[in-house]
């Protein structure tokens, strides 16, 4: 680990403008989960710190009129634990304490878990230089490509980068359509949050689309009545801390036993929180049987193209899909 | 002997241990600690050709890096029949990846680290074979375990099963980190460590260091998890001794996780094929069983007693055993609790379950038809077996007599597939010579030293259990010094032989403490407890020292304990053999369309002769049983064989069973002391704990699915 200078302003802006006189070695840190993680195994190398827990009231969590804000700096235990939440938007709170472990959820900021960065063991391990990544090492290689790729993605793939986002909240609010609210030195700005994501291509060193010095300060849901009629469904190794083999964020808007309406987004199966407009469109209209939710999910996972040891996530993620498909139908019944 | 059941007691250290107030090795402060880290190599195999070490100087706060000249060479090895050589220190040499090449010692953890990271060596990297059936991997046959004649028998057999089996390279993981503070002074080195052998640690420290080993004293009073990862020499011990004597003050290395993956050692990649057979009444009559796992080039662990325990579950007179290392470019595999069993038994009690349903019988009733009272490879009588007591009761307790017989047959509402297993376990009952000195005092102190380590296990626990039984002593002064070489002469406390090294001698101490008191009083009554009694009479003290020693065994082992022999009696005893034995019961839920496969109770009952520490024997068996769901349904180490080392290597991707996997466990004793053993008719218990839950597992998968898992660890991909 290389030494860093540490800052910890009071305000948005001051963080902002900190960030850009420090200039490109500069990175925001909030819970530290991730980057403290990455910095002590030698992959994240920042020459200045920016700690933006200071700031005063970024941690809101708003529940009224017509959208759900979520402050950048709330805890991921406290929007998982929000009582509006568990009740309204199932998806939402499953998403947050279904991922990591009640201590890390305590430190842990809704904001900086969109920038949560990939597990590939290949990415994590060797900043010796045993294992090339393109991702750690733009140029070096790909050693998961012909490797263990058990836990790799099945969408979204290059020949430069199989690296799964690793995320569950991401999953449900690319689900729910969310936007963020982005401050930076060229002032704020909204972006839905499937466009935060880029796919790796040849570029997989390149994950977000946030401009040097830009921090999100908000995520923002649209209020819908498939709240109510969601579930965000993990399979995963073990019974809890751990990342998904595969997950489905779904909400469901039904008319009586028909789907008017179907939002399905898949976890642990790709390289960015990836939605599934075919399982969507294929809903639509239909009564949920399950045998429509199994075909739903196939045709979510058709155009999947996975490694050697990953095939399993073709399947396995299709009846993950199928099986929320009817956890949310349930829902929206009750 | 008495056989009374021992009484319900808490853990005597439990207190202490939720204050956080035991101290572990790491947890030792010392003025002036210097602190270390290890610098390792990033090839699998060749030679270092270059170490500059002046980046790492010129980090603040390094103080010196030891490199490979620092270190005298290798001493001779003791021969065939010597201990085991000590681990090597630094060399230029590289036989795998992640081996230490320097140690850089420094004035912080940070600047040690700093300085570590500075160091960059060179390498002449060469071909190496990393796993199993990598490309240069070498076979290599050991020695056979046989009992009559397999093959004819196995021509005779009525009905036969063949099949293979493999259990995955597998690391332990204690919460506690690999730690030695080494100090020297006055001439002196005092090494803390968490060890589950000092006397191993100063033997192996004075040979590589080329010392006396009477100047050396190694200290390991609590251990945070050991599983064996901790009985052998470790590599960072003599390292940073040698840091602490060439710069004079105290030195402390924490390893990090993922240096420990590795240089510690592992339960290695193994493959069983066996063949059984059994003749038309249904009596298992032949086993030919070969297993063959990973080995370092030099290791030593060996293949031949993965048939220590099968060879001895039934009374098959037939069985030919054969083993053969495969030897790669990797660090030496070692013991993992329930070091061949684990695999074996789950290869062999597979084995026995295919056989059982091929043949139409109820596993539990096919198992105790199959009794024995004889150790098949010895021809000697078996000391205890209650085997059938196990299965019995453990039938009982589960309500084994509703379980519907055809695969696929117990299914939920809600689809979920139901799945009984069941499967047994015996592992070796052993048991080291002992020294004791036991002093009780008119202060109200008592302290009784011995050897053994505590683990976590409850080895203290099971020693006052006897001692306040026997002894009207103040509980909350009674001091328990174990691990510890300027205490009493010390073995390795490993195989579950700890509480018959330790109890036992004991008892004795008890029984030559009263007769000492008794002797004393010379036949008046005083009131008080003995420490009352003592004040009473003006004596400020009672000391007495006492010993034993083995079935078989006599002053000779007690001499060996004394200089550092490695003595430990059994299985095999003169007359006789003493097995320990558990069967387990188990129920798998496996969901309909995403295949988790859960595990919401288990019920285990073992025989482990007299239970003396009921709540801590208790959770040794529970603690099994989770480390064995873990095994068969979630550990594994991945390698990539283009590169070796070990991808997975944190708490994080190294996935262990968490509390949220686990279901009910029930735990029972038969409770029945062994007449031969030794005198307090205890038998081991924290590896045989383990033994057979891994298969019952399987073998419920099996039951609940109608597929055959031969293959560990099982996961989804294998039942969607």
């Amino acid at each position: 680990m290389q030494p860093f200078t540490y800052m910890r302003p009071t305000t948005a802006p001051d963080a902002v403008s900190a960030f850009a006189s420090a200039g490109a070695d500069a990175r925001y840190i909030a819970g530290g989960t991730t980057l403290y993680d990455l910095m002590k195994l030698n992959i994240e190398q920042p020459r200045h710190l920016i700690d933006i827990t200071a700031i005063a009231g970024l941690d809101k969590i708003e529940t009224d009129g017509d959208r759900l804000r979520f402050e950048a700096l709330a805890p991921m235990s406290a929007v998982a634990t929000n009582d509006v939440i568990i009740r309204d938007y199932p998806v939402l709170a499953e998403a947050l304490s279904k991922a990591a472990s009640q201590q890390l959820r305590n430190m842990a900021r809704v904001g900086g878990n969109l920038l949560q960065r990939t597990r590939c063991m290949y990415f994590r391990n060797g900043a010796d230089g045993v294992y090339p990544c393109n991702k750690r090492e733009p140029g070096s290689g790909c050693a998961a490509l012909r490797g263990l790729d058990r836990g790799q993605a099945v969408f979204g793939t290059s020949d430069a980068c199989t690296a799964v986002s690793p995320g569950d909240f991401p999953v449900a609010l690319v689900a729910m359509d969310a936007q963020l609210e982005i401050l930076g030195p060229a002032g704020s700005r909204t972006l839905p949050i499937g466009d935060l994501y880029r796919l790796p291509a040849d570029t997989p060193h390149l994950e977000f689309t946030l401009a040097p010095g830009e921090m999100i300060t908000a995520i923002v849901v649209p209020k819908t009545a498939a709240g109510r009629g969601s579930t965000y469904h993990k399979i995963r190794d073990r019974e809890s801390y751990a990342f998904a083999l595969a997950s489905a964020a779904v909400a469901l808007e039904m008319d009586g036993d028909q789907v008017s309406r179907a939002h399905i987004a898949l976890g642990g199966v790709a390289t960015k929180p990836w939605r599934a407009p075919e399982a969507e469109l294929k809903l639509a209209g239909q009564r949920l049987t399950p045998e429509v939710a199994l075909d739903a999910g196939r045709a979510a996972f058709s155009g999947a193209s996975p490694g050697k040891y990953n095939g399993f996530k073709v399947e396995l993620g299709a009846r993950t899909v199928a099986d929320a498909l009817l956890i949310a139908a349930e829902r929206s019944r009750s | 002997m008495s056989t009374a059941p021992f009484p319900d007691r808490a853990r005597i250290d439990a207190f202490d241990k939720v204050r956080g107030a035991t101290e572990y090795a790491a947890d030792i402060q010392f003025p002036g600690l210097l602190h270390a880290m290890t610098v390792t190599a990033r090839i699998a195999k060749g030679t270092m050709t270059e170490l500059s070490t002046d980046a790492a100087m010129r980090v603040p706060g390094v103080v010196r890096v030891l490199t490979p000249d620092d270190f005298p060479p290798p001493p001779p090895t003791g021969g065939e029949d010597g201990p085991p050589p000590p681990p090597p220190t630094l060399e230029k040499r590289i036989a795998y990846r992640g081996q230490p090449v320097a140690v850089v010692v420094a004035e912080t953890l940070e600047a040690a680290i700093a300085g570590a990271e500075a160091v960059r060596p060179n390498f002449a990297d060469e071909q190496f074979s990393c796993r199993i059936d990598s490309a240069g991997a070498e076979s290599e046959s050991t020695e056979d375990w046989t009992a009559g004649d397999a093959a004819e028998a196995m021509a005779g057999a009525a009905t036969a099963i063949e099949a293979t089996y493999e259990s995955p390279t597998q690391h332990h993981n204690p919460i506690e980190l690999l730690a030695t503070t080494a100090v020297w002074a006055d001439g002196r080195l005092t090494i803390h460590e968490c060890s589950q052998g000092v006397n191993v640690t100063k033997g192996s420290v004075a040979g590589a260091l080329h010392l006396d080993p009477a100047l050396i004293d190694v200290k390991s009073a609590y251990i945070g998890g050991g599983f064996g990862q901790k009985g052998l020499a470790q590599r960072q011990t003599a390292l940073v001794a040698h840091a602490a004597m060439l710069t004079g003050r105290p030195v402390k290395l924490v390893l990090p996780r993922g240096q420990i993956f590795h240089v510690a050692t592992y339960r290695p990649n193994s493959r069983h094929r066996i063949q059984l057979g059994a003749d038309a009444t249904g009596k298992m009559v032949a086993a030919r069983y070969h297993a063959e796992h990973e080995q370092s080039r030099t290791g030593f662990f060996s293949p031949a007693e993965y048939h220590e325990s099968p060879i001895r579950m039934y009374g098959i007179e037939n069985y030919l055993g054969t083993a053969a290392n495969i030897r790669i470019d990797r660090q030496a595999p070692g013991y993992m609790r329930a070091p061949h069993p684990q695999a074996s038994c789950f290869a062999f009690e597979s084995a026995v379950d295919e056989l059982a349903y091929k043949l139409d019988r109820d596993p539990v009733a096919f198992r105790i038809e199959n009794d024995t009272k004889v150790d098949p490879k010895t021809g000697h009588p078996l000391s205890s077996r209650l085997l059938n007591e196990c299965l019995t009761e453990g039938a009982r307790r589960f309500g084994w007599s509703r379980r519907s017989a055809a695969p696929g047959s117990m299914t939920a509402s809600d689809g979920t597939q139901i799945g009984w297993g069941v499967a047994a376990g015996c592992y070796p009952s052993m048991m080291p010579p002992a020294i004791a000195t036991l002093r009780i005092g008119a202060n109200g102190s008592t302290r009784f030293a011995t050897s053994g380590h505590e683990m976590g296990q409850g080895i203290r626990t099971a020693i006052a259990a006897v001692l306040l039984e026997g002894l009207d002593i103040n509980a909350d002064k009674l001091d328990i010094v174990i691990g510890d070489t300027t205490a009493a002469p010390q073995h390795m406390t490993a195989g579950s032989w700890g509480t018959a090294g330790a109890v036992p001698v004991a008892a004795k101490a008890v029984e030559r403490m009263r007769a000492a008191v008794s002797e004393l009083l010379a036949g008046r009554t005083v009131a008080g407890n003995l420490h009352r009694q003592l004040a009473t009479v003006r004596r400020p003290y009672i000391e007495i020292e006492v010993s034993q020693v083995g079935a078989g065994q006599n002053d000779d082992a007690l001499a060996q304990l004394r200089e550092g022999g490695f003595v430990v009696a059994g299985p095999e005893y003169p007359e006789f053999t003493t097995m320990s034995y558990i069967a387990h019961f188990v129920e798998v839920h496996i969901e309909l369309h995403t295949r988790r496969i859960r595990m919401p109770r288990v019920v285990s009952i073992a025989d482990c002769g007299r239970v003396i520490s009921p709540r801590t024997a208790a959770s040794q068996v529970r603690g099994g049983v989770v480390w064995a769901f873990s095994a068969a349904l979630r550990e594994a180490t991945e390698i990539d064989r283009r590169y070796g080392g070990y991808l997975n290597n944190d708490l994080a991707d190294y996935v262990v069973a968490v509390n949220a996997d686990i279901g009910e466990i029930e735990v029972g004793f038969v409770d029945q002391p062994d007449p031969l053993a030794n005198s307090m008719g205890l038998k081991g218990l924290g590896e045989v704990a383990m033994v057979g839950a891994s298969p019952a597992i399987a073998n419920a998968i099996f039951h609940a699915t109608g597929k055959r898992m031969r293959e560990l660890p099982i996961r989804i991909e294998h039942l969607l």
